[in-house]
């Protein structure tokens, strides 16, 4: 029965996408007729600085996105796992801008956060801060934390709650008992909740992995890899050579990513696994 | 000692929501203003209660067209992932066969690899389908794309499952395929929200390819739409563009209030224990 | 049984597909430039043999005018029906559609990688149309390498300077000439008037910078080298005319004068996140005295303020380089071609005479706000007395046109990244002109 999905996907993925790994061995721009040049552009790759700024801003990203989104994430479900009025309403709210179109996203934080211009510097305006707000978004350095904090923003609501569904599996009698043997919040933490999350912070963990290394939308949205190439990822590096007559290549650049995102994904698998 | 904890536990939790809140409200307040107005000109907090806006951006996008067209799409798209995601779920968790390790780790590993390898081959195959245009066709790959992942949701809730009671039918006579129709599709309701959540929303918002494949103005999906509506208007009329936003975001925050409850429920009966 | 049947099958099919893909569809099968049956799924007859003809374009201002006469083409007889796509990223979307085989049957977007595979339809024959366009609009129109024409540009449209004419007169200022003068009219600005910017650049994005490079640096290239001169060094890449890695050379003196522009203060601080928008909304509001852009940007200055136009003045870029003139944009715009490997060359042409009429090229122009390249359409595309101001600023500075024989490895948006990257720092004018000379030549590959 696992037929129909495997043909489905065989066909919308599989198909195309061994011509695409076909493509990778051309030098194929877009237009002329395509030539099989072997591994040359899996090497050209390595010799292009770009691409390899490229790579550090991806890894960059991820490095600050995953760990944080996953620590965001837990502290949120922690906070809202215990009975409050409006419980509901508050998971509501934290869980929506996950649910908005990144589209409309960068539109509304570029809005918000232009030095000079925007919401913030107005609001801040106000009670006589502005200063507060620097020029971020064209600041080499600070463009790439803000786009870490607007993605743990906009994601931390799905990491939520995978990490609360998880807090809610552990039975209670597991703390009562911790709480007889004399163990405190921490300790209760560490033996009784950490161990029974471990399936939330797998799934939570390889999602964000595969999600940070993969950024594309809200890059493009907010910054659009810019200034110059200081945010630009390697998915957005993909797209510019795909249509930037470097079609082969790109698709080369793909498979080279594909590795970059199983490698860590792989570890923090097994990671998690032996664990268990 | 307690009654602060407390105090700052609550605290914290409206912060958190308000933080998570101001671009909506912001949104809102661009889309009441009038179009004179420029930005925060003004005030900041209050904006004109100026609902021709919502009129206004209706008519002049089609944005109520890209919403019946979003929703197709979206049900069609995840009444494919459901059922056949289901099903080979079903497959894989319980039967130990090389074909289907292979297929499960064939959709784990095709989750890792960037959808733009694909796009030549594909536009060239929906052209030979005559699926351009079409949102069946759109629906499909949609479908597609959202596979892997909620099948790796439905196998970890299958595993979770007793196979006592399956294995009860078949000792009774029954093949496997009614007893995945009759005995197991109706447990795996609560992972059904989940797949719902975390796909549907990926699907309505889906701008990547319906780019390539919804050309039509009249089979243009919301992101289409928009994207097309704010570029004609580039910039000048704030007010619109924003009622316009907060028009298309209404439906999906309306499903999420509809579905939040289950997927709660869904998603602490089987996905994480995968 | 049935398990071990489903596995064979699957594995049938997964062989069919990855042997399918050595001998199918690889790119070099559906970059053939004509002959395959599936190269033109673009246009079908539906069953009462009527024609659909596909429309592609990149052009928003022109989406309702193009509605509008469509219809009435389409109602104006029942043999063709015209159908008119509209992609935000045409120029990429369209390299999709070529390399797949679905090619629209006319389109707006026009590539020179694309003219040199033969992918238009030669149009050198349409005597009517050519002997009714401006001799400079034809020879814009005209491929370099080949001296034909595979496309027809209905407009034109111009770049310069956009500045307040309230401000200059308020301070005594006159368009400038020589880099010298404009640097002292910003100063003159920036100490009399403290709260407006002097010069305001978008430099958010990157298509206005690499536009900056386009009409300044390149601008001097083909003023000093001519139009035909240019392109002809250009497409050669012939090193010793374009001389961009000269540390004396056109991009190292621009880069020099950009950064001292910058230290300053004479342009916008935010120059890195901001964005056409609050250009639009500085200019209207007295908050910026004058930026760079093309005409297309005079519908959202109108939208904005609708008495902005009696303000607006309009100047060349002055010359910045030793003997050298100052410089305009008047090139080809909304150029429309069809594809080679179409069913209905006819039905194609057809469609195109009636665009082609006066009165629908008049109504296209007013609503495009630019002017028109035939000599027999008259049309108001805007207001006169900024209209005068422009025809003023063309017959005060040499003519320049776009290039289009640019690396195809190397687009505008790159050039504008590099000038982000200098604006924030990363260079000096000297390595940003090696970089930009490097970034050339790779992209020549």
């Amino acid at each position: 029965m696992a037929v129909p999905a495997f043909l489905l996907f065989a066909v919308f993925f599989l198909y195309p996408l061994s011509q695409g790994i076909w493509m990778s061995l051309t030098d194929w721009d877009g237009i002329s007729r395509a030539n099989f040049i072997g591994l040359r552009n899996f090497f050209d790759f390595f010799k292009d600085s770009r691409a390899i700024a490229d790579i550090k801003n991806t890894l960059i990203f991820a490095l600050g996105s995953a760990p944080l989104l996953n620590l965001v994430g837990l502290g949120y479900a922690l906070l809202m796992n215990g009975k409050f009025k409006g419980k509901g309403i508050a998971r509501v709210m934290i869980y929506l801008p996950a649910i908005i179109s990144p589209l409309i996203m960068g539109y509304i934080w570029y809005m918000l956060l232009q030095p000079d211009r925007g919401f913030v510097f107005h609001a801040l305006d106000l009670i006589g801060k502005s200063s507060l707000l620097g020029n971020w978004l064209g600041d080499y350095t600070a463009c790439m934390v803000v786009l870490v904090l607007v993605n743990v923003w906009q994601y931390a609501g799905m990491t939520m709650v995978i990490y609360l569904a998880g807090l809610q599996s552990i039975p209670d009698e597991l703390y009562e008992s911790a709480k007889i043997d004399g163990a405190g919040f921490w300790d209760s933490f560490r033996y009784v909740t950490m161990p029974m999350l471990l399936p939330s912070i797998r799934i939570n963990v390889v999602t964000n992995i595969i999600g940070s290394l993969a950024v594309f939308d809200i890059v493009m949205a907010l910054t659009d890899g810019g200034p110059g190439y200081a945010t630009e990822t390697l998915s957005i590096y993909i797209m510019r050579m795909c249509y930037g007559s470097k079609t082969g290549y790109s698709t080369a650049v793909a498979i080279i990513m594909f590795f970059i995102i199983l490698i860590p994904v792989m570890i923090s698998m097994r990671l998690t696994r032996e664990k268990e | 000692m307690n009654s602060a904890v407390n105090f700052m536990k609550h605290l914290a939790i409206i912060l958190i929501c308000a933080v998570c809140l101001i671009p909506f409200y912001i949104l809102l307040i661009l889309s009441l203003n009038k179009p004179q107005r420029i930005f925060y000109q003004g005030n900041l907090f209050v904006p004109d209660f100026y609902f021709q806006n919502f009129i206004d951006a209706w008519q002049k996008s089609h944005i109520g067209t890209a919403i019946v067209n979003s929703a197709v799409i979206t049900v069609e798209s995840l009444a494919i992932i459901l059922i056949f995601g289901a099903m080979a779920a079903f497959t894989i968790a319980r039967f130990d066969y090389k074909f289907n390790k292979f297929v499960f780790w064939l959709f784990m590993s095709c989750m890792m690899i960037p959808g733009i390898i694909n796009t030549v081959p594909l536009y060239a195959l929906m052209i030979r389908l005559n699926a351009i245009n079409t949102l069946w066709g759109m629906s499909l790959v949609c479908a597609t794309i959202a596979l892997p992942s909620s099948v790796f949701i439905f196998t970890g809730f299958v595993k979770s499952l007793p196979r006592e009671i399956e294995e009860a039918a078949i000792i009774d006579g029954c093949s496997w395929f009614r007893v995945f129709w009759k005995i197991t599709f109706p447990l795996l309701k609560p992972s059904v929200a989940a797949v719902i959540i975390l796909n549907g929303f990926g699907i309505w918002n889906n701008y990547a390819q319906a780019v390539f494949f919804l050309q039509d103005t009249k089979k243009h999906n919301i992101p289409q739409a928009l994207s097309v509506y704010f570029q004609q208007f580039a910039g000048a009329h704030w007010n619109l563009m924003a009622a316009t936003a907060v028009i298309a975001v209404i439906p999906v925050i309306v499903a999420f209030l509809i579905f939040q409850k289950s997927l709660m429920k869904g998603l602490t009966a089987g996905a994480v224990k995968g | 049984m049935k398990k071990l049947l489903a596995v064979l099958l699957s594995a049938a099919l997964l062989g069919g597909t990855f042997s399918g893909c050595a001998t199918s569809v690889s790119p070099s099968a559906s970059s053939q430039p004509q002959g395959a049956a599936s190269s033109e799924a673009g246009s079908q007859s539906d069953s009462g043999g009527k024609v659909t003809l596909k429309l592609f374009t990149g052009k928003i201002e022109t989406i309702d005018v193009m509605n509008e006469i469509i219809n009435d083409f389409n109602s104006s007889q029942d043999k063709i029906t015209v159908e008119q796509e509209y992609q935000k990223d045409a120029s990429n979307i369209i390299k999709i559609k070529f390399a797949s085989g679905e090619v629209p049957d006319i389109m707006t977007t026009y590539e020179q990688g694309y003219v040199d595979e033969g992918k238009y339809l030669d149009l050198s024959d349409q005597t009517d149309w050519w002997s009714r366009l401006s001799a400079a609009m034809k020879a814009d129109c005209t491929d370099v390498k080949t001296g034909k024409q595979y496309r027809v540009c209905t407009n034109m449209t111009m770049a310069g300077f956009f500045y307040n004419k309230d401000i200059f007169s308020e301070l005594g200022l006159k368009q400038a000439t020589t880099w010298e003068e404009f640097e002292k009219n910003l100063e003159t600005i920036k100490q009399k008037k403290p709260g407006v910017t002097p010069w305001f650049i978008f430099g958010k994005e990157a298509w206005h910078l690499g536009h900056l490079i386009e009409f300044i640096p390149h601008g001097y290239i083909k003023q000093t080298l001519g139009t035909v001169g240019a392109r002809k060094a250009m497409l050669d890449n012939d090193k010793e005319k374009l001389n961009f890695g000269a540390a004396d050379g056109p991009m190292a003196v621009f880069a020099k004068d950009l950064l001292d522009l910058k230290d300053k203060g004479l342009i916008n601080s935010d120059v890195l996140t901001a964005t056409s928008d609050n250009c639009v909304q500085d200019f209207v509001t007295g908050k910026a005295a004058m930026f760079s852009n093309g005409m297309w940007v005079l519908s959202s200055l109108t939208d904005a303020d609708p008495n902005i136009v009696s303000k607006i003045g309009f100047a060349p870029y002055p010359s910045y380089m030793p003997k050298s003139k100052s410089v305009i944009l008047s090139a080809e715009d909304s150029g429309y071609s069809i594809s080679a490997t179409t069913k209905h060359k006819a039905e194609a042409i057809e469609f195109l005479n009636y665009l082609f009429k006066p009165e629908n090229q008049k109504k296209y122009s007013e609503a495009a706000g630019a002017p028109s390249a035939f000599t027999d359409v008259q049309a108001d595309w805007a207001p006169a007395l900024l209209a005068n101001e422009v025809t003023t600023a063309l017959k005060s500075a040499a003519n320049i046109d776009f290039t289009n024989e640019k690396p195809a490895g190397f687009s505008g948006d790159d050039a504008g990244r590099m000038v982000q990257d200098l604006l924030g720092g990363k260079y000096t004018p000297e390595t940003f002109a090696t970089a930009y000379e490097k970034a050339w030549n790779d992209g020549m590959k």
